[in-house]
């Protein structure tokens, strides 16, 4: 009896299903299809190694990695004490945090990336700001930069950092630090052996999904550094849009993928195994 | 608080600081200005289990943080050994607690849980694991040290909980409502394992809870709390016998209670006038004040001589327990009176006319001018 029911409520699933094999897994499997191919058609690896000997490629693939790397680092120690504010905040307060985070994500990336441009500029906000604290005695080039892009694409993403952090610590029984600090451990243990792993499933959860974005960023990067130091999806789009080069950007997209999936099924494992025994 | 001498306050003597092991002196809190302990004073002896009996809201789980250390008083000081705690943190005071929602931690396993204080004490994994082993099997929980937490049962977690405050060999043990969590059954159980538990190593312990049979049953003495103050701090017979005020008379334990106003004196009897007639009881009091009377159920009889108090009333309910009766009465307009009779009576009915009988030295009279709240 609860067993067809059950399996009846599986049906539920089949729109989902289809929409998402449709949508994304058709195109995606055509395009992956197509990167292992070479201009007859027949089956080939040769433009992946052409990939990554060359020097320029390399030098992208390094950069992108370089700055989702740091992109995540950024939004994580940015992410942790806001999610450890909102996990004391109540009522109004708590609101207020939730708007702070959820509101930038319904203002787009463009409105986002020219206000940034105004801080960002030789005589803008920072720089002023740097020389007033006596910091720097000329102007720092920062736009076009690459802290630039990590300040930047960190602000974007850091709502998918806070938020996943945020849910694990509010689940968090608040007597557990309490417990501990009685046991005799003070305020570094009680954070290394009791609230950083309890939070942790919450952190790999943001951090992958912080990395699988801010790896395939597209429009932050181009917003802020331009055609100057590439990323992968810039390429991506260059070799479909400007240089005609499918190969190229089938390729290229295959590996992003590739990374892409690989942090997301990472990720999961290590949640997995760290909720495992909760 | 009284002002002691100087040389008294420095508590040199060893059997001193055995009678005020624990000194919790004239601790004061407030939330946001709404004051919840008023100089609060409370003083427990080595090796005792004392518990904290009060009813929701009354301050109980402040007090015990804040002996803890794991809440700030505002003013006055904790006093342990003869040593003042008052601003150490609480990983310093080798006070242990065990939380009403028991607190294990999750991602650790039932052994890991029971070693947390052992290794926050810097000792290494090798050295804790008999005395994990000892503890775990203190609580009888010797089968479960690869377990996870989220597999056990209420009353298991109870006992991990139990054995990881014991393990570390804490100066004080708090309690916080233990066996809220646990079904009657368990709850007896436990008490009776803790009270031996505590008692066979010397523990001194508080213990806090807001059911009076289970005070009564587990601890040597007991201290009624109500709104941040200490009403009574007495042994359970006492508390149970003599009342100090209306209060943990009727906390603690089932009583009946009558108005009324005294009319004169009869030797050391005070002479009282009630709805229900008049009454005597043991005191002395001005003629004129206004009183509370009480009497406890089972001091009730049904027939009585000449000199004892009683009352006549109609019954309204009766009430077979099995190892009890209880009889109940609501004379017109007056309060419910309670007689509680030994084993089975039948013969007794709803509407029947009765008259209650009781000693007058089982009479608890208190000055109703002097009581703001009842
Ligand atoms: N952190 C806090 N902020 C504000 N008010 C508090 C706080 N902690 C306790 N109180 C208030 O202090 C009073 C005493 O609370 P406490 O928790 O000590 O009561 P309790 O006797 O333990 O009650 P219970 O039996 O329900 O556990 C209550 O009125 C409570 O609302
Ligand atoms: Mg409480």
């Amino acid at each position: 009896m609860t067993a067809t029911r059950a399996d009846r409520i599986g049906l539920l699933v089949l729109p989902g299903l289809a929409y998402l094999g449709l949508i994304y897994a058709l195109p995606l499997f055509l395009l992956l299809l197509k990167s292992f191919r070479d201009a007859t058609g027949a089956f080939s690896v040769a433009e992946f190694v052409q990939i990554f000997g060359d020097p320029l490629q390399r030098s992208i693939m390094a950069r992108t990695l370089r700055v989702a790397f740091l992109v995540t680092l950024l939004a994580l120690v940015i992410a942790w004490p806001t999610a450890i504010v909102m996990r004391r905040a109540k009522g109004g307060w708590l609101s207020l945090f939730l708007v702070a985070m959820i509101l930038p994500m319904s203002l787009g990336v463009v409105v986002k990336a020219f206000a940034w441009s105004i801080l960002f500029r030789t005589n803008g906000f920072i720089n002023q700001a740097m020389m007033a604290l006596g910091l720097t005695d000329a102007p720092v080039r920062l736009l076009f930069t690459e802290t630039a892009l990590v300040i930047g694409a960190a602000n974007v993403f850091l709502p998918f950092m806070v938020l996943p952090i945020y849910a694990v610590l509010q689940q968090q029984d608040p007597n557990l630090p309490d417990a501990a600090a009685t046991l005799g451990a003070g305020p570094y243990q009680r954070f290394f052996k009791v609230i950083l792993p309890l939070a942790l499933p919450g952190v790999v959860a943001g951090c992958a999904f912080v990395f699988s974005m801010a790896v395939s960023m597209y429009v932050i990067p181009s917003l802020i550094i331009g055609e100057r130091q590439q990323t992968v999806a810039m390429q991506i789009a260059r070799s479909f849009l400007f240089l005609r080069n499918e190969q190229l950007g089938s390729s290229l997209s295959t590996i992003l993928l590739l990374i892409a999936v690989s942090v997301v099924l990472g990720s999961s494992w290590l949640a997995a195994r760290l909720g495992a025994r909760q | 608080m009284l002002n002691r001498p100087a040389h008294e306050q420095r508590a040199a003597s060893p059997a001193m600081t055995d009678e005020r092991y624990l000194d919790v002196v004239a601790v004061r809190k407030s939330f946001k200005g709404v004051t919840v302990m008023d100089g609060m004073n409370f003083r427990v002896a080595r090796g005792e289990l004392v518990s904290l009996l009060g009813p929701s809201g009354c301050g109980k789980t402040t007090l015990l943080r804040i002996v803890a250390g794991l809440m700030q008083a505002d003013d006055g000081s904790v006093i342990l050994a003869g040593r003042n705690i008052s601003s150490l943190p609480p990983h310093k005071r080798n006070i242990s607690v065990v939380f009403q929602n028991y607190a294990l931690f999750p991602h650790l396993s039932v052994a890991e849980n029971v070693a947390f204080g052992l290794r926050a004490r810097g000792m290494s994994k090798a050295d804790a694991v008999q005395p994990v082993r000892e503890a775990l099997a203190l609580v009888r929980m010797q089968d479960f040290a690869d377990r996870s937490i989220g597999g056990l049962s209420g009353g298991q977690q109870q006992r991990i909980a139990v054995a990881r405050a014991l393990v570390v060999r804490p100066d004080l043990l708090l309690l916080d409502e233990p066996f809220s969590a646990l079904d009657r059954k368990l709850r007896e159980t436990m008490q009776v394992e803790l009270k031996s538990l505590l008692r066979d190593r010397g523990i001194t312990g508080i213990f806090v809870t807001h059911d009076q049979e289970e005070a009564m049953g587990v601890s040597d003495r007991i201290a009624v709390m109500n709104a941040g103050r200490i009403e009574q701090f007495a042994d359970p017979s006492t508390l149970y016998a003599s009342p100090a005020t209306p209060f943990v008379m009727d906390f603690v334990g089932l009583s009946t209670r009558l108005s009324g106003r005294v009319t004169g004196q009869e030797g050391a009897r005070v002479v009282v006038e009630t709805a229900l007639g008049t009454l005597r009881a043991p005191g002395g009091l001005a003629t004129g004040t206004p009183v509370l009377i009480g009497v406890r159920p089972e001091l009730i009889r049904l027939e009585g001589g000449a000199g004892m108090n009683r009352v006549d009333l109609v019954l309204e309910d009766v009430a077979i327990l099995g190892s009890k009766t209880m009889l109940q009465g609501r004379p017109d307009g007056g309060d419910r009176l309670l007689c509680e009779l030994a084993g089975i009576r039948n013969g007794k009915a709803r509407g029947d006319a009765i008259s209650f009988h009781w000693a007058v030295e089982d009479t608890l009279i208190y000055d109703a001018s002097a009581e703001v709240t009842t």
